[in-house]
This record gives structure tokens, sequence and C-alpha cells, in this order.
């Protein structure tokens, strides 16, 4: 090595960062079985070298590469980059840091901490990660705020990307409220959850005088770290990665006394990476397309093709071959008659004759023989044989045998199914859900109707979801009101205490005032009619009433209440045909004798039925009565 | 491993150039000229050859890793021309002036051997180099003391987004007449912009006009000044994206079209010169349809293109430090700045 990298280290304050190369996930199996992450080829060249290159060229001088497993073969790739003077050997140090026992990001982190390399504010860099950015300016922000904030932990880079954009990983999405410094109120990665419904915290919005949210943003795993990241991670065993690490941040921002800040990247500025192979499709497309200017697949290395096709060097490809958008390896050989659309070839892999690849990856050292069809989201792992004629759809197919295998699953003698157990049961849902998010990857690229339908759709459900409240859970209150009134009545409970089970679960079930008014005078109603319709009911009826008086006053507080009320008692009149008009007098009466509706109310109420229902004529005695009353009242008066 | 040692001065600068440490072609010129500076006065080398040899690996090296840049190999490549020269100085073969009768009956085998080793040709180099970096350090004033020859009172005159030569230029001119400067723009990076606040705020009436409206104002305008990334051997220009039009347009119109370059500019090769990676280079297509437009960018393909490469007819006049040129007499310039046999390495 020269002097210049000896001097790289025992410069002081050298601008330093950490790569965690490996994801501790499956998604690239079986692939990632014999391949490390770092040196998937990405457009016939490894990851990690545009990685090192963005570094590099970002101004960075000193860089930790963590990694965990395939550790041979990184260093080994290191080594020869260094010995080749790649262009970022001149500019940054890399130093390998090895640690085997590391399960999760938050581990690598952790142990970074312990060693103590690291010694001012630091470059984060999540696996795969490729960018155009230049750091020093973005260093020199997040100095500028620890300055003002000394809680300042980290400033998260995001960039601004569209909806409908390919490179919006539906896993990865992102909602985040940030105030006019860039401060991170709010961070949720939207992706992996079920949930329709996001609440913000009120406070973010009483404590700021201006909050943006935004929904337009794509992670690009990079981060600007203070020197206090790793110390925290170190303290809270619990932080897996870093959304685990924003997300603790921001929950227990007063204990911790810790902030978070964020950056939108402006112009040319680009940033992402290879998470899945979604993500993986998106940057190859992106790299291809000049977006990581100057970072750039090696022009020399690869020949540009028409209809968006690449190809390593010394492919063979045959004449009568159709090809649409694939990205091939190096000696990859292609036999007459194939048809590859939006496929991924590796290197030193044979195509037979009249074989049908799409949407696909076709893995190192493979064979796919005669005739065979390898379909929607198909994953070769290395050394694949496909048979003759075999036809391959949407599976991850790895070439040794695994240890548990069902018969269903062998394609061949050198071809098995790989089937993903999902571990735990209650993630499941969660689980299967991310990994379609994931996979779906190649499928939305088909064609812009697909695109454009999904889109509408999920804007369709959105709407209709705003205007009606799932019905699931208001049955299930109002089952759960029903339930407590009746224990109280029985065990004759007091009624503040049932009125706070009743608040209890409207927040378990999120049900509005207006509905907790309704189904709270419908329930006591309902359970009055539990009893035999007899002489005996209406005293029955009214000493029910009266023993829930302080929750009727608690509920019937203003018209808009009392209104929901009477609503209440049209519902369960109209709803049991048994019931006379005299009930409906009776309860009205008592209503109004009790002063827990209000005449202005009645009336108003009795001006919104359908004239020529039933209902309409069994109330129209009681409201007559009271229109007389006032009358007789008025004129009294004068 | 020897070689890749001797490189790492070069390495450096280029990954300067790369990380945009050195931006404009003065910084990386003089920068380039340092380093070959220190290269002669540090490095052991035993004869002139060795030393060429050295300076052709950095040129080659140069040339690799950045197809597009020209500056620094044409300083190393002129570099090469002042060894020829001071070494047949120094050995005293050099007859100053070669008439036409001694180049016809100059015996073709008396070639010089430059592994001769000569123990002045050191200093000697060291001074002549010192010459030339004062020549690079005054080539920007050189240029801008001759506005006043160009530049005539109460003419409008029209150039294209951000040049320090030309602002200092434009600025000299504006000291002894007053003239009217139309800035164009210069979409997608908008570098216009900023050179037309700098002239404003020297007091010279600036307007500024988006790339599209030059034709439209080319009919008033008296003459094109602006700068360029390079001058090729035949005359033509690489210049930035959005030359071409702005020098068809002054086509059009008949208005003269004059180019401010340093002498480091003038390279020798073409538009597609033999072992020359693409003539362009293609920048992320972000600043023409920005990431964020949504599911358009899926469907497009975007090509963001940094140079226009102008055809020498369209040009009417070079000015460097040692005055105006026309295109055709390029040739002539390169001949003087560069030896033969350093052309294509």
């Amino acid at each position: 090595m020269s002097n210049k990298s000896k001097e790289l280290v025992q410069k002081e304050n050298a601008v330093q960062a950490i790569i965690v190369v490996d994801t501790f996930d499956d998604e690239f199996l079986p692939l990632s079985n014999d391949i490390p992450h770092a040196l998937l080829p990405l457009v016939n060249k490894p990851i990690i070298d545009y990685t090192l290159e963005f570094l590099s060229l970002g101004g960075i001088e000193e860089t930790f590469l963590f990694c965990c497993t395939h550790i041979d073969a990184i260093k080994q790739h290191i080594n020869k980059c260094v010995e080749n003077a790649e262009e970022w050997t001149q500019t940054m140090k890399v130093n390998v840091v090895v640690s085997e026992s590391c399960r999760s990001f938050g581990d690598c982190l952790r142990d970074l901490d312990a060693k103590g390399y690291l010694r001012g504010d630091f470059v984060l860099v999540e696996p795969g990660t490729i960018s155009n950015i230049n750091l020093l300016p973005l260093l020199e922000k997040h100095n500028k705020i620890t300055k003002i904030d000394k809680g300042a932990a980290m400033t998260l880079i995001f960039q601004e990307s569209g909806l409908g954009h390919i490179s919006r990983c539906p896993k990865e999405e992102v909602l985040m409220a940030t105030n006019s410094s860039g401060r991170v109120l709010f961070h949720k990665k939207l992706g992996t959850t079920r949930e329709r419904k996001i609440e913000f915290p009120l406070e973010i919005f009483l404590e700021n005088s201006t909050v943006s949210l935004r929904h337009n943003l794509k992670d690009t795993h990079i981060s600007i770290c203070s020197p206090a990241v790793l110390p925290l991670f170190s303290d809270n065993f619990d932080f897996q990665t870093r959304d685990d690490f924003v997300r603790g941040l921001l929950m227990n921002e007063e204990i911790l006394g810790m902030t978070v800040y964020s950056n939108v990247l402006k112009g040319g500025q680009f940033g992402g990476a290879v998470t899945n192979w979604r993500t993986y499709q998106t940057l190859s497309h992106e790299l291809k397309n000049n977006y990581v200017y100057p970072v750039q697949p090696s022009q020399k290395h690869n020949s540009f093709l028409k209809n968006d096709v690449i190809a390593g060097q010394n492919a063979t490809i045959s004449k009568s071959a159709k090809l649409n958008n694939v990205i091939m390896g190096d000696n990859v050989k292609i036999g007459e008659n194939v048809d590859i659309s939006n496929s991924f070839i590796f290197s030193n892999t044979k195509v037979e004759d009249n074989v049908t690849i799409s949407l696909s990856i076709v893995g190192p050292n493979c064979l796919v023989k005669e005739k065979s069809k390898i379909l929607a989201g198909t994953v070769l792992g290395k050394g694949v044989q496909i048979e003759k004629e075999c036809f391959v759809e949407d599976a991850l197919v790895q070439s040794t045998r695994p240890d548990e295998l069902d018969s269903r699953d062998v394609l061949g003698k050198h071809a098995f199914r790989l089937v993903l157990d999902d571990n735990e049961p209650e993630d499941v849902v969660d689980l299967a859900l991310a990994r379609k998010l994931s996979r779906l990857h190649i499928d939305q690229n088909l064609g812009e109707e697909s695109e454009d339908d999904g889109f509408s759709e999920s804007e369709d459900e959105r709407s209709s979801y705003t205007h009606s409240p799932a019905p699931d859970d208001t049955k299930l209150f109002f089952t759960e009101v029903i339930d407590s009134l009746t224990r109280g009545f029985e065990d004759k409970l007091q009624c503040d205490n049932l009125i706070l089970e009743i608040n209890s679960s409207r927040y378990a079930y999120n049900v509005t005032v207006k509905e907790v008014n309704f189904f709270v005078i419908k329930a006591i109603l309902i359970m009055s009619l539990r009893q035999p319709m007899g002489p005996q009911y209406f005293s029955q009826l009214q000493r029910l009433l009266q023993y829930f008086v302080p929750i009727l006053k608690n509920y019937l507080r203003n018209e808009s209440a009392m209104l929901d009320c009477l609503q209440a008692v049209e519902d369960v009149a109209t709803s049991n045909e048994n019931l006379t008009e005299k009930w409906v007098m009776f309860v009205l009466q008592y209503f109004y004798d009790k002063d827990h509706v209000t005449e202005d109310a009645i009336l108003k109420w009795y001006s919104t039925l359908d004239k020529k229902s039933n209902f309409h004529a069994q109330v129209k005695p009681f409201t007559d009565w009271l229109q007389e009353a006032e009358e007789a009242s008025s004129s009294e008066d004068e | 491993m020897t070689h890749k040692e001797d490189l790492s001065d070069i390495n450096k600068l280029i990954s300067d150039i790369k990380q945009k440490k050195l931006i404009t072609s003065y910084e990386i010129a003089l920068k380039t000229e340092e380093i070959v500076e220190a290269l002669i006065s540090k490095r052991n080398w035993k004869h002139a050859d060795e030393l060429m040899d050295l300076i052709k690996l950095c040129i080659k090296f140069c040339t690799e890793c950045l197809p597009q840049e020209a500056t620094a190999t044409n300083i190393m490549r002129h570099i090469l021309k002042v060894i020829r020269e001071e070494f047949e100085v120094v050995s005293k073969k050099k007859t100053e002036i070669q008439s036409l009768h001694q180049l016809v009956t100059a015996n073709p085998n008396d070639v010089l051997d430059y592994t001769t080793p000569l123990k002045d040709l050191k200093m000697s180099l060291l001074d002549h180099l010192s010459e030339y970096k004062v020549e690079l350090e005054t080539s920007t004033d050189n240029i801008a003391t001759q506005a006043a020859e160009h530049i005539h009172t109460n003419e409008i005159i029209l150039t294209v987004g951000k040049s320090n030569l030309v602002e200092k230029f434009l600025k000299n001119a504006a000291k002894k007449r007053s003239i009217n400067v139309i800035v164009l723009e210069q979409a997608p990076l908008y570098q216009g912009h900023e050179m037309a606040a700098r002239l404003a705020k020297a007091n010279i009436q600036t307007t500024i006009i988006p790339d599209s409206a030059v034709f439209a104002m080319m009919s008033r305008v008296n003459k094109v000044i602006i700068g360029t990334h390079t001058v090729l051997a035949n005359g033509g220009l690489r210049a930035a994206s959005g030359v071409h039009s702005i020098a068809l347009a002054a086509k059009r119109y008949s208005v003269p079209v004059m180019v401010l370059s340093h002498m480091y500019k003038f390279s020798p090769i073409y538009s597609a010169s033999h072992k020359q990676e693409a003539f362009n280079v293609m920048a992320s297509p972000a600043n023409v349809l920005p990431y964020s437009s949504g599911p358009i960018l899926n469907k497009v393909q975007v090509l963001n293109p940094v140079f226009d490469y102008v055809p020498p007819e369209l040009v009417t006049l070079f000015i460097s430090h040692q005055g105006g040129n026309a295109p055709s007499y390029v040739y002539r310039l390169l001949s003087e700045l560069y030896h033969q046999d350093d052309y294509y390495l």
C-alpha cells in the first residue's frame, strides 16, 4: 500500500462511515446461500462496489465494513479491489470488521460500540445502499443541528418520489411528520402492517406551529449519526434495526432526551438500497437510466443492446432470441427461439432452445434445458438445472437437496423447490404480506394497466373507508356495553363504575361519542325487551331506567346527544315490530319528564322522521300533545 | 506495483475532479501543473525518456478514468513537448530555425536519443515550468484585456451559462464601454442565473432569457461570446449542451460567435477520435424530469447529455491569450502546443 493510506489512518478527524453488509433476512434466498448480499451483481457489478464508490465520492475517508457471514468472500473481494487500485481505494481506507456472533443490524452496531473505532459524527449505511449524494454538506448540516439541539442523534436522509413510481417499494412506504426545522415528530413504515388507519399523536400538532406530513418520500437507507447513536444501541437491547432505533427514540423522547432529524434530497441526488428483489429490480432500472450519475455500471464491461437489454462480456445470444428488458451477466449463452422478458440472468448460465423466461431471476451457473418455462417471480439459485419441458412458476429453486423435502418439491436432479417456513405463528400474516410485497415486484411492472388499476383501487378503498367505520368494532362495542349494563344491573354495581367501563371499551374499539350515546341508550332499551311483555313490563322498564339515571345524565348532555338517544329509540322501535304505540309513548314521555331530552330535541327529531312510516304515526300523538302543551303554556304566559 | 505507486498523485487529482473539489478548468490546470512539477523535481528519473514515459503513463491513466476531461491531459501533453524542447536545447542539438531545405535534407536516422542522461535538464525544465505556470496564471487576464478590441460601445452581447473567463472578459469590456449583456439561463442547471447576478453586480446592463428564446433574441444581438469545455482538433467545440442551437441561431442571423479559450483547452482529439470513449456524458435525468414526478418515470427513458458538439463552421473566432484565431488555424496552434508524436497516446 502507498503512504497515502497510512496517512489516512492516522488522520485524526477523518470522515468515517459504517456499512453493515448483512441483511439478516431471507429475502434473497436461495441465492444468498451462495453469494453474499454485498456481492450480488447489479448490472454486472457487485453491489458493494457501488456503495464504496458512492462513499468515496461522497467524501468519506475511512469506512468500516461490518460483516457476519460469507466473510472470506467479502474480504477477498475487498483485497482484490485494493490490488487493482480501484478508484475508491485511493481516497478511502476500508476496514473489514468481522463478528460472527451478530444476529441483527443492532448487534453489529453494539459490537462496533464496544470496539470504539468511531470518533465523531459518522455516516451509517444499511446493506445494499447505492447513491450519489455528496455527504460532506449533510454532515456539516447535522453538525450544525447538534450545536442547536444537543440531543440530535441522527439525521435520516430521504428522497422525494412520487406516488406510483416503481421505486416506491410498498414494503418500505414511509409516513413521516416533521416540524419546520426538519425534526422528525412521527415516523412510521407502513409496509408490513395491515393497519388501515394511522393515528398521529395530538401533541405533535399542539406543540409545533408548523407540521409537515409527508408520504412522498423514499428511504435512502443512509443516515448521518452523532457519536451518541452507538451507545444508544448498546443501552437498548431491543433495537434490532434502524427503524427500531427511530421508533424507540421517538417513543421515549423525554426519557432518552434524543431527537431524530430528517433531510430530503434535492435535484439530481439519488439514494436507494437493494433490500429485496423488488428494489433490486428498480435500482437496476435506475442505474440503467443514469439516475445515480456519476455512479454508473461499467460502460466497458457491459454492452447495451436494444430493447433495454444489457449483456456482460462474452455473452452468446442467438439471433432468433427475443429479449426484452433483460440484464445478463458474463458468459451467458442464449439458445434459439428463446423468449426472455423482464428478467435477470446471472453469469455463466446457459439457456437452451425454445425456453421462455419472464419476470424471473436465474442465478449463476444455471442450466435451463429445452422448452422449459420459467415464469412470474421465480428465483433460481446457483447451479440449478431445470430439466426439459419443465414448468416453474413463482418458486424459489435451489440446487442442493434441503433437509426436509416434500416429494412435490423435487423438480429435477439439481432443482429443489425451497419452501420458506414462517416460524412465528402470530406474525404469519405480517410475514406473508411482507413477502408478497417484496416478491410482487416484477409483476407490477407488467404494464400500465395493472398498475393504474392497483392505484385507483386503493384509492377507492381509502375513500369508502373514511365514510363508514368498520362495522365489526362497533358491533363488538355494542355487545360489550349490553354485557356490562346487564351485569351492573344484576349485581347492583355503581353507575359511575359502569360509565368508566363503557368509556374504556369505547377507546378500545375506537367508537365516536355519537355512537356511544346511541349504543348506550339502545342497550338499555334492548335490555328491557328481555322482560316478558306483560302488565309488569312497564314498571320493570321504569325501574331499569331509574337505575341507570346517572348513566343517562352522563351521556345525554347536549342536544346532539339527545338526538342520538331519540334515534336509538327509533332504531329499537322500528326493529322490534311487536312494540306498540304505547311503548313509544311511554319511553318518550319518560325521557321528557325526567328531563333527559328536551322538547326542542324531540320536535327536531320528529321533523326528520319519514312521514309515511309506521313509526311516524306512533310518535305523532306524543308530539301533538307536546305542541298543544306548549301553545297552552305560551298562551298562559301572554 | 511500482506503477501504482507512481500514480498516486494523479489518482488524487482524478478523485478530486470526480468529487468536484476542483471544479473550474483553471483549478484543474494549475493542480496538474503542480503535480507534474513535483514529479519532475522529486522523482528519481535518469533520463528524459524515462520521464516522458512516466508522464505518458499519467496521460493514459487520466484519459481512461476521465475520458471527457481534456484539461489535465493537455497540460501534461504540453509538458511533454517542453521536455523535448529543453532536451534539444540542453543537448545543444537544436537548430533554432528549421528551414524547408533543412527539413528535406535531414537524415531520417538522425533521431534524438532521449535516453542520454543530461545533468542540466532537470534545472532547465523546472525553470521552464515555472514560466509556464506564470503563463497559466496570467492567461485569464491576458484574454480579458483583449475585450476592448472585440467589443464596441452599445453592443448587445449574448452569452450562455456560467464561465469565469467570459465574466472577466465582459467586466473588462464594461470598464471602457457601455454594453448590454443577454444571458441564457442554460437549463437544466440554470447556471446562467448566477452569471447574470454577478454581471449585474458589476453594473452591467444584464437581461436573462430562457434558452428557448434564443432565436427570437438573436436578431438584435451584435456578438455571441461564450466559453467552452474543449476545443477539438478540427476547430469544433465540446461545449455545454444548448450551445449548438445558439451557434446555429447566430449563423442564421450572421452574428459572429467568439469562443474564449485558454490554451490548455485546445485538444488534439476529434469528435470521434480513435480509442476514445463516448464523446458525450449522460448526466442524471433527475434535473430534467424530477424524480418525484411519479409513474411517468416507469415508462420513459430520459437522456440528459452534458455536452454539445459545435461544428467549426459555426465558430467565427477563438480568443486565447495569444490573440484571435480562426477555427481553420487550430491545427497550427496544436502543433505549437504539442509534439506530433504525443497527439495520440
